[in-house]
């Protein structure tokens, strides 16, 4: 196989890199109490919402930089990022959604008319600090299930977020987590009622666009008993040299017999090929299965991002509880990635599944870092871990670090990772049928990733084929 | 402690021992083995232990290098194997097995360097943790960014025995080069049941069965011991041991 066909395979463009232009509203740079208190101000949030924020603030101050990836993450300063930025409002419309962001949401193919909508797809769109509009609020309302902006709900259903806001990842669990305590801007708010099944997709589309700024946004999901939703994520960011400065939350509940299917479809702009501009992103997720019987299946597609820190999780509480993470990671040009997952077994036979499959290219890092941990009490749990890694091009990297923990005697961890090339005979057998090198390429990808890929959503799992052949684009050689 | 280089197209075999009767040996008469014999009666509290395993294992072109770590129950120790694969052709084969039963902290460190294209390298460990014990391995293979056609396997299988024991495993990948062939594989199990319905519906008493599953479960490890009367010698001793672990369950 020949270098340039590999090298042209990785330069593939960014497609999602343009910038709307729209009158934004800015606060100014920087990061104290005061604005914090203007940001609070701005969302008209209630007294113990801020008193929340400042008290993340507080402790975010004296917190160190978590250092432990295998990540080269240059200096950030975080007073040179401006924490909230928002599409000024028409003033003679103000119930109608702006024209030119509604064209930007049609350009991403996120339509915001339910009548044009995808059929059974509720989005919640949220452009760099705020919520521009949820669809299907009312036929979701219907059947008493919350689908809203984190703002909203902070207002409209305060019991329920003060309930569950930060029980899963407190103010001060990491760094970044305690940043976004902070400064967090927008994001998700889901509910669904005991013995609901949610009928249509819930997604979130997060969208930034202002330079200068960063996102954080915060994601609530709480399933009670005996309910069941599927949660999608997309995010897409315009191409710009600067970096950006990503840190959401999301935490997830989940209740007796209820079951949360979350997927994400991660691609942030990764920098381009000499490694200039990207967005960083170091996110917290983390769920629990809190009642018995109950079910968390985290998929994960990472393409984009100049840097990922990612460590989607879950604790494992109830009995007979049961958690999933299928991850495909790919790395290209200058990216660097260290991701992966926490299963934390406490509750007896409860059971875990982790599939990752990591994709490097060019002189990109990819890292798999995992935690299963068997708890005294955790009877009869079982974990099962398959971290395979591609490599694509002797200049990349693929790590992998599990930690794996058991103090129960009956509980059985089993972990395999494997390294290897797309072999010189898979290509050649692709040849010889009249398949091209780029597609013997993406054929080979897709088919390596397909335990992962199918079990995204439909409307997902075909953006992903795509975005994965367009990742390793130039990446053949 | 030294270093240890297998010099270009040398073999070298090396069993240490740590614990035991002093069943040790090596074959270079300079490296006594860290054999601290138990005391008989079997106290419970676990004897230190110092190795006299190499600072650094440096194979150098075509020159294979193969040991075998033996920890017996009543040690505690801290085994640390730093392995550079520096000529091509060079390779590299640790064998670990331990046993433990009672208080024992037992630590096993292992960085297996391959820096130049052509090498491979096999680890497998495999342990019993019963008692109160606390067993942490962390074994990494580095892969530079020239090593091309490296092969790289590395394998930690451990089996619980009792309710206060504790296995903590970190077997990772750091892989700098593409044309590769490396794969881990790690295990914290406990002992299959039906295997031990299997043996006692055929009339083996249970002691017996969880004694041959154990002793079955070492001895991929124990195989690569090369005279036999040694290996023989070194099983016997694993048996025992394990009986007595069984016997105070």
């Amino acid at each position: 196989m020949s270098k340039e066909i590999l090298d042209s395979i990785a330069d593939k463009e960014y497609e999602h890199g343009f910038v709307t232009d729209v009158e934004q509203e800015f606060i100014p740079k920087g990061l104290n109490e005061d604005i914090i208190r203007l940001i609070s101000a701005k969302k008209e949030e209630p007294e113990w919402m801020l008193e929340f924020r400042l008290e993340a603030f507080r402790r975010w101050q004296k917190m160190p930089l978590p250092k432990w990836a295998h990540l080269d993450i240059p200096e950030i300063d975080f007073q040179d990022i401006i924490y909230y930025a928002a599409p000024k409002k028409d003033a003679d419309r103000p119930k109608e959604i702006d024209p030119e962001l509604e064209k930007t949401f049609d350009k991403l193919g996120i339509p915001l008319h339910e009548r044009a909508a995808l059929a059974g797809v509720a989005v919640d769109a949220v452009f760099d600090s705020v919520s521009v509009t949820t669809t299907f609020r009312s036929a979701l309302a219907e059947k008493g299930i919350i689908f809203c902006s984190f703002s909203e709900a902070v207002k409209e259903h305060p019991d329920l977020v003060r309930k569950y806001l930060a029980s899963v990842v407190p103010v001060g669990d990491n760094f970044y987590a305690a940043l976004n305590s902070a400064v967090f801007s927008d994001g998700s708010f889901v509910y669904i009622p005991k013995g609901v099944r949610c009928p249509m997709e819930l997604s979130s589309y997060f969208r930034i666009n202002a330079a200068g700024t960063g996102q954080f946004e915060r994601t609530l999901i709480v399933a009670d008993e005996g309910s069941y939703v599927s949660y999608m994520e997309g995010c897409t960011a315009p191409m710009r040299d600067e970096n950006q400065l990503h840190a959401a939350v999301v935490e997830i509940i989940v209740e007796k017999d209820a079951e949360v299917k979350y997927s994400t479809v991660q691609n942030w702009y990764p920098g381009d090929k000499e490694g200039r501009g990207g967005i960083y992103n170091f996110v917290t997720k983390r769920g629990i299965c809190k009642g018995s019987g109950s079910h968390l299946s985290w998929t994960q597609v990472e393409t984009g991002s100049a840097i990922t820190w990612k460590y989607p999780s879950t604790i494992l509480k109830g009995d007979n509880s049961s958690s999933e993470f299928y991850s495909v990671a790919v790395t290209n040009n200058f990216q660097q990635a260290d991701t992966g997952t926490k299963m934390i077994h406490i509750g007896r036979n409860t059971r875990s599944r982790i599939v990752s499959k990591g994709i490097s290219a060019g002189r990109s890092q990819n890292s798999y870092r995992g935690l299963v941990k068997m708890l005294p009490g955790a009877d009869n749990a079982r974990n099962f871990s398959q971290c395979d890694s591609l490599l694509i091009g002797d200049r990349c990297g693929a790590h992998t670090f599990p930690y794996i923990e058991n103090a129960n005697k009956t509980a059985v961890v089993e972990h395999e990772a494997t390294t290897s090339k797309i072999s010189e005979d898979q290509l050649f057998y692709c040849n010889q049928r009249g398949i091209c090198p780029e597609e013997a390429v993406g054929l080979i990808v897709n088919g390596y990733a397909r335990e992962v890929l199918s079990k995204l959503p439909m409307e997902f799992a075909v953006e992903a084929q795509k975005l994965l052949q367009v990742s390793l684009e130039g990446s053949v050689g | 402690m030294e270093d240890l280089i297998v010099t270009r197209c040398s073999k070298v075999h090396r069993i240490y021992v740590l614990g035991g009767r002093g069943t040790c040996c090596s074959d270079d008469p300079r490296l006594p083995g860290g054999r601290h014999p138990l005391a008989e009666g079997g106290t419970s509290s676990p004897q230190s232990s110092t190795t006299t395993i190499p600072q650094q294992i440096v194979v150098e072109g075509d020159a294979k290098v193969d040991m075998v770590v033996l920890v017996y129950p009543g040690v505690n120790c801290d085994v640390k194997l730093d392995v550079h694969l520096v000529g091509e052709g060079a390779e590299a084969n640790i064998y670990g097995a331990y046993v433990c039963g009672g208080d024992e902290k037992v630590k096993i460190t292992v960085d297996m360097h391959h820096k130049v294209p052509h090498c491979n390298s096999r680890q497998l460990f495999k342990g019993i943790a019963g008692g109160r014990s606390r067993v942490d391995f962390y074994g990494k293979i580095i892969v530079a960014q020239d090593a091309q056609k490296t092969e790289a396997y590395q394998e930690n299988h451990n089996i619980l025995l009792s309710e206060d024991a504790k296995v903590d495993t970190k077997p990772q990948l750091e892989i700098y080069a593409d044309d590769v062939k490396c794969s881990h594989g790690a295990t914290i199990g406990r002992l299959n049941e039906e295997e031990q319905f299997y043996m006692r519906s055929r009339g083996i008493s249970l002691e017996d069965a969880k004694v041959l599953q154990m002793i079955s479960f070492i001895a991929p490890v124990l195989e690569n011991i090369q005279d036999e009367a040694q290996r023989e010698s070194i099983a016997a001793e694993f048996e025992s041991d394990i009986r007595n672990i069984i016997r105070g369950l």
